[in-house]
C-alpha cells in the first residue's frame, strides 16, 4: 500500500511538473526526459530485464523516425501515419536479425548489433528516397493539430508522459508474465534456463521484438518534435549509446531505471552545455564525462539501485526483495 | 546519386587481373589493415583478457598521436623519440586509469563498463580539447621520409613503417603470451582469477600490467599513426568504430587474429573502394563483417 | 519492485529549474544570439566562426575610424539604437540538430535574444531556424549552403551567402574563361562527400554543367571521415580528368592532398570548393604540396590598409589563424544582421524584419566580394557572388578571375609540390 501512495505522489509530480516549471526550456526540458526515458526503457526490456546488451538500438529508432517523416515527405500525410510503420518495419528488422544475433554471446551480440545499425545508417546516407545524407523534414507549419508541430513544450510532455506510462505499464506486465519469468531465468543463467526446459531463444527474441516497436515509438516521437531526421541524427552510434547509458546508469532491470537516468543526465548535458557550451572549449564534456565516470565508477548497478538499497537499509521489516543488477552475459 | 553499383568495377575487374593499379589499390590495403591491427592488438588484449569493452579505446589511439604532435612540436623530434614517449606515457595512464577506474567497473555488468569508458572516452577527448583547441593538426610529410617507388608500387614510409611496427607488434604481443611466465601469469588470470590466486598470482597486478601494456600499444599505434593521418581530438570515434570491429572480427583476446582481421579488413576496403565506389566500401565491409559473426561466432581465431 | 525515484526525480528537476534560466534585463545592449558547433566533428569552424563574431563585435561596438565607411565601424554601438552595444550570445549546438533547436529556444526564451545567426551545419541550421521561425525571431545565415533551407516558405530567415547553383555557375563561367585560353577543360571529374553538403553540391553542379552541354565525366563519391583514400585517388589517375573539382571537409582534403603526393597524382588543374581547402588546418598541414589548387571563395584579404586587410589582421589577432571564407561570410552574415537592426532602429524583432526585408547593400559597404546584398521574397540575397582565388605560393590564396577583380592571373597547371 505504502508503494502505490508514492507511486501516486511521484506520478502527481511528474504531471504538476510543467505547471510549475513554465519556461519553455523548462517545460522542452521535460519533456525531452521523458522522451529518451521512453527510448531507454524500451531498450531496457531487451538490455536490461534480459541482459542482452544492444548497442545498436539505434535501428529501430530510426525506423520510426524516418517512417514519420517520409509519412509526411512522400505522401504529405500527418506524421502519425508513420508510426504503424515504423513499428512493422522496426519489428521485421528485430525479427529477421534477432535470429541469427541473439545466439551470440554477450560481447559479440553488441558488436553484432552495432554493426546492423551502421549497415542501417549507410544505406540510408545512400538512399535517395530516404533523403540520403540531407536527412528528411517534417510539416514546417502545422495543417492540423494531428502533425503535432507544436510551439509550446507542453502538449509533447504529456503525450510523451502517457507514451511513457504506456511502455511502463507494458514492461510491467511483460516482467510479471510468464515471459518475464523467463527473462530472469536467462538473465541469470542461460544454460541453467535452458535445462530447465525454458524457451529462451524464442523469449530473446519476443523481447527484442517487443523493445524495438516501443523504441520505433520513441523514433517517431522524436522526430515530430524536432520536425527533423537525419542519418546522423535517426540512425547514429551516439543515441544506441545514450539510450543506454542512461538505463544502466538509472538501473539497468529496474522499471524506473531509465527514467532516473535519463531525469539526471538529460538536465546534466544541457545545463553544462548552457554553462560552459558557449565558450567553445569543450568543457561541458569534461564535466559531463567526469560525472559518468564518477557515477559508473562508485554506482556500477544505477542510481535507483543505490536509492533502493538506501531505502531498504532504513526500514529492514519492510525491505522488498533486493533486485540484483544484470550480470555480465 | 542512385544506388547502382559501379558497372566501371567489373571492367576494371577484368583488366585488373593484369592491371597494375589492383596491385597498388592491394598493397595499399595491406598496409591499411596493418594500422588497423596495430591499433587493435592492445583493445584485443584487454577485451580478450579481461573482459572489459573500452569505449575510451579510440581515444588512447589520439592521445598518443597528440604526444607525438608535441614531440614534434616543442622538440622537433620524430617519430624515434615520439613513439617510445607515447608508449611509456600511455602505458603510464593505463595503470592509472587501471586502479582508478577499470578495477571497479571490471567486476560490475557490461553495461557499467560501457558507461565508464564511455564517460572516461569523452573525459579524455574534451581535456585535450580544451587544451590544444579544435583545430586539425598534421605531422610534415618530411618527419618520416616520403615515398618509396618499389616496381612502380608506391608506398608511404610512414605507413610502411607503422605496418612494419604492427607486425613486430603483433609479435611481441603473441610471444609475450604464450613463452614468457609473465605472459602464462597473465593468462592463468584471464582463465580463472580464483584459481590464479590459489596458485600464488596477483590477478591486480596481472590485470594492471595487462592492462597498460596495451596502453601502451595503442600509444604507440597512435604514434605512428600520427605521421600520416589528421590529429584532432575527435579523431578518436572514428578510430575506435573501426578498433571494436576488427577485434570481434579477429576474435577478443586474439592477437594473431586482430593482426589477420585487421588485414582482412583494410584489403576489402580497399578493393571495395575501387571496384565499387567508396561510399558502399563500409557496406561491404560491414555485411561481411555481420555475417561472418552469425556463421562463426568466435571470430576468426578467437577461443570460445 | 521498489521506486524511490521521486528523490531522482526532484532532484534532478530541481537542478533544472535553479540553474536552466538566466533571463536578463539589459536594455543598453542588443543581445544576438550565434548557434555554432563548438564540440564534435565540426568544432573547427564553430570555433573559428565565434572568434569571427567577437572582432565582428568589437567592430560594431567600438569606435574604428581605421576601417572608413564600413557600415557601423565609425561609431561606437548602433547609432541608431542611441548607441546600444551589441552583445553575442553564443551556443554550442554539439553538431545535432536537436541540440540546434533546444539551444536556439534557450536563447530566445531565456536569454531574450533579438535575433539569431548560425548554425553551420545545414540540417542543425534548418532545425534551428525552424523554432526561431516559430517565435517570430530574425534568422540571418551567412554560410549554410543546402538549397531547402530558402524552400520553405519561412518569413524570417534570410541567407546571405551565395548556394551551390551560384557556385556551379561560377566554376562553368571560370572554366570556359580558362578554355578560351588555351587549357584543356572538357572532362571533368567531382569528387564529393556523401554529407549533405558533398550530395547537394556536387549535384547542383552536374546539373548546372548539363544545362550548359558538358557533362560530368566521373563522379567519385565517398565517405566523409576517410580513413583512406587511396582507391578514389587511383580512379583519378587512371581515368586522367582535366579538371577535379574537390568538395570535401577539412580532415579528408587533408587526407587527399597527402594520398595524390604518396601516389604521384597531379591533374592539370584541381578546383576546390571552399570548405576543407580554405581551412587554415589544411593550408598549414598540406598547402605547400597542394600549390596552384584553385577554391571559390568571396572573400580575399585585399591590398595591405584596406579595410578586409584590417579586419583580417584583426582576426588573426584573435584566432592565430588567417580569414578563411567560411568565417568571413559569417562574420559578414552577422554585420548584414546589425546593419539591419541598426536601421529599425528598434529591438522589436517586427521591425527588425522589416529592416532586413529592405536591405540593399552595395559592394563598398561590405567585406565579402558579392555584388551586393539584397533578399528576395524567400530570403536569399540574390546578389551573392563569387570569385576564383588560387594558392600559388603554398600559403596564401590570390583572387584570379574574373579578371576586373584579380589580383594575379591564374597559373597553369596545377603543381603540386
Amino acid at each position: 500500500m505504502r508503494r502505490a501512495i508514492w507511486l501516486l505522489l511521484a506520478l502527481a509530480l511528474v504531471v504538476a511538473y510543467p505547471l510549475v516549471f513554465t519556461t519553455p526550456f523548462q517545460q522542452r526540458l521535460g519533456a525531452l526526459i521523458l522522451l529518451y526515458a521512453i527510448a531507454a526503457s524500451a531498450w531496457n526490456i531487451v538490455g536490461g530485464y534480459a541482459g542482452q546488451v544492444s548497442v545498436g538500438h539505434v535501428v529501430f529508432f530510426g525506423c520510426g523516425a524516418y517512417a514519420s517523416m517520409a509519412a509526411y515527405s512522400h505522401f504529405a500525410l500527418p506524421p502519425l501515419v508513420g508510426i504503424p510503420a515504423g513499428i512493422v518495419a522496426s519489428v521485421a528488422i528485430a525479427a529477421v536479425i534477432g535470429v541469427p544475433t541473439l545466439r551470440l554471446s554477450g560481447h559479440y551480440f553488441s558488436m553484432a548489433t552495432i554493426a546492423v545499425a551502421e549497415l542501417a545508417r549507410l544505406i540510408v546516407t545512400n538512399t535517395e528516397y530516404l533523403g540520403a545524407a540531407v536527412g528528411l523534414s517534417g510539416p514546417t507549419v502545422p495543417r492540423t493539430v494531428f502533425d503535432l508541430s507544436f510551439i509550446s513544450a507542453l502538449p509533447y510532455y504529456y503525450l510523451f508522459l502517457t507514451v511513457l506510462l504506456i511502455t511502463l505499464g507494458i514492461t510491467w506486465w511483460m516482467t510479471n508474465s510468464r515471459m518475464g519469468f523467463y527473462l530472469r531465468a536467462i538473465r541469470d543463467s542461460e544454460r541453467a534456463a535452458r535445462s530447465l526446459g525454458a524457451p529462451a531463444s524464442r523469449v530473446k527474441l519476443y523481447a527484442f521484438m517487443l523493445s524495438a516497436g516501443l523504441t520505433s515509438i520513441a523514433g517517431a516521437l522524436y522526430s515530430m518534435m524536432f520536425g527533423f531526421v537525419d542519418p546522423e541524427s535517426g540512425l547514429g552510434l551516439l543515441i544506441s549509446v545514450k539510450m543506454l547509458i542512461m538505463a544502466a546508469l538509472g538501473g539497468a532491470g529496474l522499471l524506473f531505471g531509465p527514467l532516473v537516468g535519463a531525469a539526471i543526465l538529460v538536465p546534466l548535458e544541457e545545463i553544462s552545455n548552457n554553462l560552459l557550451g558557449g565558450k567553445g572549449a569543450g568543457l561541458t564534456y569534461v564535466v559531463y564525462g567526469a560525472i559518468i565516470v564518477l557515477i559508473a565508477r562508485f554506482q556500477p548497478g544505477g542510481i535507483l539501485a543505490l536509492i533502493n538499497r538506501l531505502w531498504a537499509k532504513r526500514k529492514p521489516a519492510e525491505a522488498p526483495v533486493a533486485q540484483r543488477a544484470p550480470h555480465a552475459s | 546519386m542512385s544506388f547502382a553499383v559501379n558497372r566501371d568495377g567489373f571492367d576494371r575487374v577484368i583488366r585488373g587481373a593484369m592491371s597494375f593499379v589492383l596491385v597498388q589499390v592491394i598493397v595499399g590495403g595491406l598496409l591499411l589493415g596493418a594500422v588497423y591491427a596495430l591499433f587493435s592488438s592492445g583493445l584485443t588484449l584487454v577485451w580478450g583478457m579481461m573482459n572489459v569493452v573500452n569505449f575510451a579505446h579510440g581515444d588512447f589511439v589520439m592521445l598518443g598521436m597528440y604526444v607525438a604532435y608535441v614531440v614534434y612540436t616543442l622538440l622537433g623530434g620524430g617519430p624515434l623519440l615520439g613513439a617510445p614517449l607515447a608508449t611509456l606515457l600511455l602505458a603510464t595512464l593505463g595503470i592509472v586509469v587501471y586502479f582508478a577506474l577499470i578495477r571497479d567497473i571490471m567486476k560490475g555488468p557490461m553495461l557499467a563498463q560501457i558507461l565508464g569508458t564511455f564517460g572516461l572516452a569523452l573525459l579524455l577527448r574534451y581535456s585535450v580539447f580544451w587544451w590544444f583547441g579544435a583545430n586539425f593538426q598534421t605531422l610534415p610529410e618530411s618527419l618520416v621520409g616520403g615515398t618509396f617507388d618499389i616496381f612502380g608500387i608506391r608506398i608511404q614510409a610512414s605507413r610502411l613503417l607503422a605496418g612494419g611496427v604492427a607486425l613486430l607488434v603483433t609479435l611481441g604481443l603473441h610471444l609475450l603470451l604464450t613463452r614468457t611466465s609473465l605472459g602464462s601469469k597473465m593468462l592463468a588470470v584471464a582463465e580463472d582469477s580464483t584459481a590464479a590466486q590459489l596458485m600464488g598470482i596477483r590477478p591486480d597486478s596481472m590485470q594492471a600490467v595487462a592492462w597498460a601494456i596495451a596502453a601502451g600499444a595503442t600509444g604507440l599505434a597512435g604514434a605512428l599513426i600520427a605521421n600520416f593521418f589528421y590529429i584532432v581530438p575527435t579523431v578518436g570515434e572514428t578510430l575506435g568504430i573501426v578498433a571494436f570491429v576488427t577485434v570481434s572480427l579477429g576474435g577478443f583476446g586474439s592477437v594473431p587474429g586482430a593482426l589477420v582481421a585487421g588485414l582482412l579488413i583494410g584489403v576489402i576496403e580497399s578493393l571495395s573502394g575501387y571496384l565499387i565506389g567508396a561510399i558502399y566500401k563500409d557496406i561491404v565491409v560491414y555485411t561481411l563483417f555481420l555475417g561472418f559473426l552469425w556463421f562463426r561466432p568466435q571470430g576468426l581465431m578467437g577461443k570460445m | 519492485m521498489k521506486f524511490k525515484h521521486i528523490v531522482g526525480l526532484l532532484s534532478a528537476a530541481a537542478m533544472s529549474v535553479a540553474l536552466a534560466g538566466t533571463a536578463s534585463a539589459q536594455d543598453k545592449t542588443v543581445k544576438i544570439g550565434a548557434v555554432f558547433p563548438l564540440s564534435g566533428n565540426a568544432a573547427s569552424a564553430g570555433v573559428h566562426a565565434k572568434a569571427a563574431l567577437e572582432v565582428a563585435m568589437d567592430i560594431v561596438n567600438n569606435a574604428h575610424p581605421e576601417l572608413g565607411n564600413f557600415p557601423l565601424a565609425k561609431g561606437a554601438g548602433l547609432a541608431g539604437l542611441g548607441g546600444a552595444k551589441v552583445d553575442v550570445v553564443f551556443a554550442d549546438n554539439q553538431g545535432s540538430p536537436a541540440t540546434g533547436q533546444n539551444q536556439t529556444l534557450r536563447l530566445i526564451t531565456e536569454e531574450k535574444v533579438v535575433a539569431l545567426t548560425g548554425a553551420y551545419q545545414s540540417g542543425i541550421t534548418l532545425t534551428a531556424s525552424a523554432i526561431a521561425e516559430k517565435y517570430g525571431i530574425p534568422f540571418v545565415n551567412g554560410e549554410s549552403v543546402a538549397a531547402n533551407l530558402t524552400e520553405r516558405g519561412f518569413k524570417w530567415f534570410f541567407r546571405v551567402t551565395p548556394v551551390a547553383s551560384d557556385f556551379a555557375k561560377i566554376y562553368y563561367e571560370f572554366l570556359q574563361d580558362m578554355k578560351a585560353s588555351g587549357a584543356k577543360t572538357d572532362n571533368v571529374a567531382v569528387v564529393h562527400d556523401n554529407t549533405e553538403y558533398g550530395t547537394s553540391v556536387a549535384s547542383v553542379i552536374t546539373s548546372a554543367f548539363k544545362e550548359k552541354g558538358q557533362s560530368i565525366a566521373l563522379d567519385i563519391a565517398y565517405a566523409v571521415n576517410a580513413t583512406d583514400v587511396q582507391s578514389q585517388v587511383l580512379q583519378l589517375k587512371e581515368k586522367k580528368p582535366d579538371v577535379v573539382i574537390m568538395i570535401a571537409y577539412a580532415p579528408d582534403a587533408i587526407l587527399y592532398a597527402k594520398t595524390m603526393q604518396a601516389l604521384d597524382y597531379k591533374p592539370p588543374m584541381i578546383i576546390a570548393d571552399d570548405s576543407g581547402y580554405s581551412d587554415p588546418s589544411f593550408i598549414k598541414a598540406v598547402g605547400k604540396i597542394s600549390q596552384g589548387a584553385f577554391n571559390r571563395s568571396s572573400w580575399s584579404v585585399g591590398a595591405p590598409g584596406s579595410a578586409t586587410a584590417i579586419i583580417a589582421d584583426m582576426y588573426k589577432k584573435k584566432s592565430g589563424d588567417e580569414m578563411d571564407d567560411t568565417a568571413a561570410r559569417q562574420m559578414q552574415g552577422f554585420f548584414v544582421l546589425c546593419e539591419a537592426i541598426d536601421r529599425a532602429g528598434s529591438t522589436e524583432p517586427a521591425k527588425i524584419q522589416a529592416a532586413l526585408k529592405a536591405t540593399d547593400l552595395k559592394p563598398d559597404q561590405l567585406m565579402m566580394g558579392y555584388k551586393g546584398v539584397k533578399f528576395d521574397d524567400k530570403g536569399q540575397n540574390i546578389l551573392a557572388a563569387g570569385l576564383m582565388i588560387q594558392l600559388q605560393d603554398g600559403e596564401n590564396y590570390v583572387a584570379v578571375w574574373p579578371k576586373a577583380r584579380a589580383e594575379k592571373a591564374p597559373i597553369m597547371p596545377y603543381k603540386g609540390w
